[in-house]
């Protein structure tokens, strides 16, 4: 005999989904952003080699589906490597790396969008090519690459729920379950997309609110 | 046994591998072309002087931009069995991806809209042209003409987003690579194989979106 009706344990599910999904998605967007951040820096740099296999990797990443390098990772690396991977590992790896690649396309055209001429002043200043960055570059280029930012974030979340093919019990499987158990699709589906699309509306409004902070010193303030 | 790669051993299964990129294919030809006329369509709404039309395209965009994919093709896999309407898989897939695709060349098609300079609009009811034909003959061809290479980025992202019609049973390009997987035992070599195999794909796609655009666009200068 099945039982086919909602129950208050099915919140906790549901709540318990909703923790993977937002700490998955936490996890890998600050270590996304670090890697990604990293490799814009090698390209800031010129370093030889290591800047354009980045520049591939990046593109190779951009390019293809995420639940294949998610396949690739999570059954893939453990046969290559022979090693264990559990699904939650295997998700964390996968999306870093595929946040890294967009995060690393956002940096490169946010500092590129910063004018040559600011570098050579900030290089007739006296300013080492660190200082420059740090002083010069970085701040514009934070507040350019946030709108990018934001848009990149709102798909990250959503490409987390990929790994519910994996096995990781995310707020999609959490649905995938309840789905099965009570045969109600439609209250299911709509409970979770209606999360989901909750979850998007406070990342792209935080991401304004920074954004407008940011850009705050740029702005008409009347006399 | 550790750290073979040998790529060699999948090519007796590139016949089979190929069979699963042509229903990829078909899947993403029947959704791009679902995707485009639903994006006009909602492009247009989203453009038009009635605010109740622009209310209701712009749910529908925020909707199907804010929920993940694979949300809305179960809800709709699952869902409309339970309404009385049977799809096969494919049928589903093909939906769910028109579904999604027409938000995000809504998007694109109605920035192009926006950028038709409001002189020709203006020429055009000053020459006393009824709607349909400012919308058929002027709107459209300007707007179409000037989308078609982010057109093709949203495309590509339509050919990424079809890997996930292996979620619900489909045996498209990456349900078929999943067999494979399982039938050789080398799932590093045939996912390997199958990122590669999109990235040229994608590659290609957004390669002849950008021939295209510089083609229909030669003139304008």
């Amino acid at each position: 005999m099945r039982y086919a009706d909602f129950t208050s344990l099915d919140l906790l599910l549901l709540l318990q989904g909703l923790g993977v999904s937002a700490a998955l998605f936490a996890a890998t967007t600050v270590i996304g952003t670090a890697i990604g951040l990293a490799w814009a820096l090698l390209r800031y740099y010129r370093t030889p080699l290591l800047a354009p296999g980045v520049a591939v990797l990046a593109e190779l990443l951009k390019n293809s589906p995420v639940l294949v390098q998610l396949f690739l990772v999570f059954f893939g690396l453990p046969v290559l490597l022979e090693t264990d991977l559990s699904p939650e590992q295997a998700a964390l790896i996968t999306l870093s790396a595929n946040t890294a690649a967009f995060i690393y396309v956002i940096a490169v055209s946010a500092i590129e969008s910063v004018g040559r001429d600011q570098l050579e002043t900030a290089r007739v200043f006296g300013l080492n090519r660190w200082q420059t960055l740090r002083r010069v570059v970085a701040p514009q280029a934070a507040a350019f690459g946030l709108g990018p930012l934001a848009g990149l974030l709102v798909n990250q979340l959503q490409v987390t729920s990929l790994i519910s093919v994996i096995g990781v019990i995310d707020l999609t499987k959490a649905g995938a379950i309840l789905n099965q158990r009570t045969l109600k699709p439609f209250i299911v589906w709509t409970v979770i997309g209606l999360l989901y699309y909750l979850m998007a509306r406070l990342i792209a409004r935080t991401c304004a609110r920074a954004e407008s902070r940011l850009r705050g010193h740029s702005q008409w303030k009347g006399l | 046994m550790s750290l073979t790669f040998d790529p060699t051993t999948l090519a007796p299964y590139l016949g089979f591998l190929a069979a699963g990129a042509r229903l990829t294919a078909l899947a993403c030809a029947l959704a791009l072309a679902g995707g485009l006329a639903l994006g006009i369509v909602v492009a247009l709404m989203r453009t038009a002087a009635s605010p109740l039309a622009r209310r209701a395209a712009g749910i529908y965009v925020d909707v199907f931009r804010n929920v993940p994919f694979i949300v809305q093709l179960f809800f709709l896999f699952y869902g409309l069995p339970e309404i009385g309407i049977m799809l096969s898989a494919f049928a589903t897939g093909v939906l769910a991806l028109s579904l999604a695709g027409g938000a995000f060349s809504s998007d694109v098609i109605r920035a192009g809209i926006l950028a038709v300079e409001p002189g020709v609009l203006e020429a055009a009811q000053v020459s006393g042209l009824p709607r349909l034909a400012i919308v058929r003959r002027i709107v459209l061809p300007i707007a179409l003409r000037s989308s078609v290479r982010p057109l093709g980025s949203v495309f590509v992202n339509l050919v990424l987003t079809s890997s996930i019609l292996s979620a619900i049973t489909l045996n498209e390009l990456t349900g078929s690579a999943k067999i494979v997987a399982s039938d050789t035992f080398q799932p590093f070599e045939v996912y390997a194989l199958l990122l590669l195999l999109y990235a040229m794909l994608t590659w290609l796609v957004s390669l002849s979106a950008g021939v295209l655009h510089r083609r229909l666009n030669r003139s304008h200068r």
